[in-house]
This record gives structure tokens, C-alpha cells and sequence, in this order.
């Protein structure tokens, strides 16, 4: 069955919220739906960074992707390396 | 007046080359912050650890690259470097810059950060290296709205891709670099700016095999101009060359006596296919041999010239030594046409081959060229429907096994494999 974008978000948003690991790759997304093609994944990904659901960490080199509030600002007590 | 004490780093200034010590000492007369760097960079030495967390969640709004988050660990000893974040910024194609283009970028580095850039990074933009969270916004606004410029790649983005100068100012460049450079920074203007791949991906252009953005060492796609017809040859102008009349490599060795010209010594005897050769006083090659290695153009551009019939060579794969130590690329297309006419449709079509395949197969952190020696070259050029050819052969014979398919194998396989297998148990 083909998932719609909105199904995919949601499953999106739920694979970040209960990961055991707070960041993620895009490739870690890619289970949510795995009839689309990564492309597709990715640009779901962007789209919720841009809704505000989901928040880049990038490292330098790579880019990750979180849920806003499980993420810590490194500015904060508790910063992340 | 020094802030801290760094006799460790005193030590750097006391060598014959000019230090960055003393640099960030006098750059630190107008911006303290750099007394920080110095101190913790002193602590780092002593300690024999980084000081610096590199990585986080800054950014501009709407991009999810071109900013680095840095912060020092030590922010109460070094508060002026407790964020020292880095912004990288696309360099026009083929480093052409203005002087007064130049005089803003460092205006405005002045106003918003320490002052301290590094010209060039090795993906090729300019690299501002230090500010505080709260100024990358208005940095960005001014950069984009009165510098007209804009950020480049970071992060698992295709990064800044960067050219060399090309048809601008290089007879032997072999397709417009720049024009294909700036055509697909703005094609792929969504990947430059936010994270798409498992990891990074660089593009680079080189108008001709001298390659003098190293693409061929730097890039996951390097475009390298070709020719594919025969080295043009001015016999006249060989002739001058012999008689001494032209100097050897555009005089660029001229400030040293090297002796007469010797067209065997410095040219044919140096070939490395060996395909030159003088019959009389004519210079012959057989092209057919010629690896476009450049080098009997470079000694005698008057009278050797690229062949008429030009285009690129895409070679894919290189990465500097994270894993298994650095590669050059893979050639697999030794020769593609790049015509601004179908708006360089084709080199899109093979990009977005090698993405998708990536994409897909490639693991988190997995350069392309990386993939590529995981599941093999004879996957790869299926995968991007190329035939295997001579010259993707690497050196013959390293590999004695060859695993067949039945389609491949005329007339299919026989044998019982089962019964085979009985017969010659493991």
C-alpha cells in the first residue's frame, strides 16, 4: 500500500521521538517507508525541519536529524559532543 | 599585551616560515577574543587533547549547512572562544574576486566575527573561522543582501562545488568549467543547502587534464576535459622549440639555466605510453596511445595544442584518508560531451545516476568512492549501465576469481552442480 506524505511524516516523527539514540541519519528513516525512493525520504526530512518537527545537528561533515525537544543546545548545562 | 602565557607556541615563531602564532597575535590587537584561541590552543598542547567540541545545532534559517558549530570546553578559562563557530562561504567560480569584493567579505568579518579566515578550505570556499551564535543571522543577511554572495555546503550536503579558471583564461581548457560550475551551484541549489546523501559529496570541474583543482584527488565527481581525436601538432613550432627559439614550458623554468632544449630527453623519453617519437625532423604520435598525461603540451604549448574534439572525462570516488587511507577516482566515463546547449543535461543524467545508487546502497558516513570499493567496480558500472572497457581496468590479472553467470556462459552450465558437489566434498 502506498503511504501518503502526511503517513510518512508521522511515522517519521515517531521513529525520532522513540529511538533510543536522540539524532539520527536520513537513513534511518528510510524503514518509515521503504517503497520510496531516498530521494523522497529526504526531501520528507527537510520538510519537517522546515515545520519545525524535526531539527538538523551536523557534526561538520555530517548532518543528523532530531526531535527539537530531545536535543540539548550545547550552549546549555548539558552540552553534546 | 598577552593575555596568557604561550611558550609552547612562542616556539612555532622562532622557525625560518611565517607563524599563524604570530598572525592570531596580531590579529588579537583589535580582536581580544584571539588571545582565547592562543591560550587554549597553549592548554591543548599541554593537555595533548583537543579543547575544541565541534558539531551542534546552529545554523540560518532555512539551511541545514554553510555553518559549523564550534565551542570551546574550557569556556570559563577562554570565554572569548566559547563559541567560535566556523561559516563557509561559496568563492565565486575560479577564484575571481575583487579586490573590493575582497575589502567587504572582511568588513563584514570584522563586524560580526574574529577577523581570522582560512583562504581557501579544500572543498575550495572561504572558510570565516570564528563568531558567536547570535551574529550568524545578521551575518548572513548582510552577506546575502549586500554582498550578494552566499553560503556554501556543509555537513552530508553536495558541497561548494569549484572549478578552474576554464575557458577564461586557459586555451587548453576543453568545456566552459566555469559556466558548467555556476550552472549546477544553481541546479542544485536544495542539495548545496541542506543535507540530502549519507555523507558529504564534492563536485569539481578541470577544463583539462592538467586537473589544477585536483579533482581527481578531491572530488566524489570530478569532470576532467578531454579530446577525442589527435593532439594537434604545429611541426613548425616543434621545429622552433628544437632551434631554441621558443623557451620550454611557456619559460616558466627560466630562472635557471637548464641547458639547450632536448626534445628526447625532456619530452619523447619521458612520455609515460611511450607514443611519441621523430621521424626526421617531424614529430609523430600515435594518439591512440596517448593518456592525455598533458605533459608534451605543458613543455611546447606553441606547438601542441589539445585535439578539436573535446569534452570530459568523469572520473568518481576520490576521498582524502578517514577510511583505508585516501583514493583517487575511478575512471567510468572516459568520454562524455558537455554542451551548454541541453544545459549539460547528460553530465545531470550520470550525477543522478550515482546519486540514487548511493543513496540507496551507500552506508551512514560512507564516502561514494568508498561504496563503490565495498561492492566492486563491476557493480558499479552495471548499475550505471556502462560496459566495461580496457581502461577501467586498473591492472589485469590482480584478481584470479572471476565468478560467471549462467547467462553469461555460452550454452549455460551443464554440470550438475549438486552432483559436483557430491563428488568433491568441502
Amino acid at each position: 500500500m502506498v503511504m501518503s506524505v502526511e503517513e510518512i511524516e508521522a511515522a517519521m516523527i515517531e521513529k525520532a521521538t522513540k529511538s533510543p539514540k536522540p539524532q539520527l541519519y536520513v537513513k534511518d528513516f528510510y524503514k518509515c517507508d521503504p517503497d520510496s525512493k531516498p530521494r523522497v525520504i529526504k526531501n520528507i526530512a527537510n520538510g519537517l525541519v522546515k515545520k519545525g518537527e524535526l531539527m538538523f545537528w551536523s557534526s561538520g561533515s555530517t548532518t543528523m536529524y532530531a526531535r527539537p525537544d530531545r536535543i540539548k543546545n550545547e550552549e546549555g548545562a548539558e552540552g553534546i559532543n | 599585551m598577552a593575555k596568557h602565557d604561550t611558550p609552547l607556541l612562542d616556539e612555532l615563531e622562532k622557525g625560518p616560515w611565517p607563524s599563524f602564532v604570530t598572525d592570531m597575535k596580531r590579529q588579537a590587537e583589535t580582536h581580544p577574543e584571539c588571545w582565547d584561541i592562543l591560550g587554549q590552543l597553549e592548554l591543548s598542547f599541554k593537555d595533548r587533547i583537543t579543547h575544541w567540541k565541534h558539531g551542534g545545532i546552529v545554523g540560518v534559517f532555512g539551511y541545514g549547512g554553510g555553518i559549523v558549530g564550534r565551542y570551546s570546553d574550557v569556556p570559563k578559562q577562554f570565554p572569548g572562544v566559547e563559541h567560535f563557530h566556523t561559516v563557509r562561504i561559496a568563492q565565486p567560480s575560479g577564484l575571481y574576486y575583487s579586490t573590493k569584493n575582497l575589502r567587504s567579505l572582511m568588513d563584514l568579518w570584522d563586524k560580526y566575527g574574529s577577523g581570522m579566515t582560512n583562504m581557501h578550505g579544500s572543498t575550495g570556499d572561504m572558510i570565516l573561522l570564528g563568531t558567536r551564535t547570535e551574529n550568524l543571522e545578521p551575518l548572513f543577511w548582510d552577506l546575502t543582501h549586500d554582498l550578494d554572495q552566499d553560503l556554501g555546503g556543509s555537513g552530508s550536503n553536495l558541497r561548494t562545488p569549484s572549478c578552474c579558471l576554464g575557458d577564461s583564461r586557459c586555451e587548453w581548457s576543453c568545456y566552459d568549467a566555469q559556466d558548467v560550475c555556476y550552472h549546477l551551484t544553481m541546479h542544485y541549489q536544495d542539495e548545496i543547502h541542506r543535507p540530502a546523501f549519507p555523507y558529504k559529496f564534492k563536485f569539481k570541474f578541470s577544463g583539462c587534464p592538467n586537473d589544477c583543482v585536483a579533482a581527481i584527488a578531491r572530488s566524489d565527481f570530478a569532470v576532467i576535459g578531454t579530446w577525442k581525436d589527435d593532439i594537434q601538432v604545429d611541426q613548425a613550432g616543434v621545429k622552433e622549440y628544437m632551434a631554441g627559439n621558443y623557451p620550454a614550458n611557456g619559460g616558466a623554468h627560466a630562472g635557471r639555466d637548464w641547458g639547450a632544449f632536448d626534445i628526447k630527453k625532456e619530452v619523447l623519453d619521458i612520455c609515460p605510453t611511450e607514443c611519441m617519437w621523430m621521424e626526421g625532423d617531424e614529430l609523430k604520435i600515435d594518439n591512440s596511445e596517448c593518456t592525455r598525461c598533458m605533459h608534451c603540451i605543458n613543455v611546447m604549448p606553441r606547438a601542441l595544442k589539445p585535439g578539436k574534439e573535446k569534452g570530459a572525462t568523469i572520473c568518481i570516488g576520490a576521498k582524502a584518508p578517514i577510511l583505508d587511507g585516501a583514493q583517487f577516482a575511478t575512471m567510468v566515463i572516459p568520454f562524455i560531451e558537455v554542451s551548454k546547449d541541453n544545459e549539460y543535461e547528460n553530465l545531470i543524467d550520470v550525477i543522478e545516476q550515482v546519486w540514487d545508487w548511493w543513496m540507496e546502497v551507500g552506508k551512514n558516513r560512507e564516502r561514494v568512492g568508498e561504496t563503490m570499493q565495498r561492492i566492486g567496480l563491476p557493480t558499479f558500472l552495471k548499475v550505471m549501465e556502462i560496459d566495461a572497457m580496457p581502461q577501467h581496468v586498473k591492472e589485469p590479472r590482480s584478481n584470479p576469481y572471476v565468478f560467471w553467470k549462467e547467462e553469461e556462459v555460452e550454452g549455460g552450465f551443464e554440470r550438475d552442480v549438486e552432483e559436483f558437489r557430491r563428488k568433491h566434498a568441502a
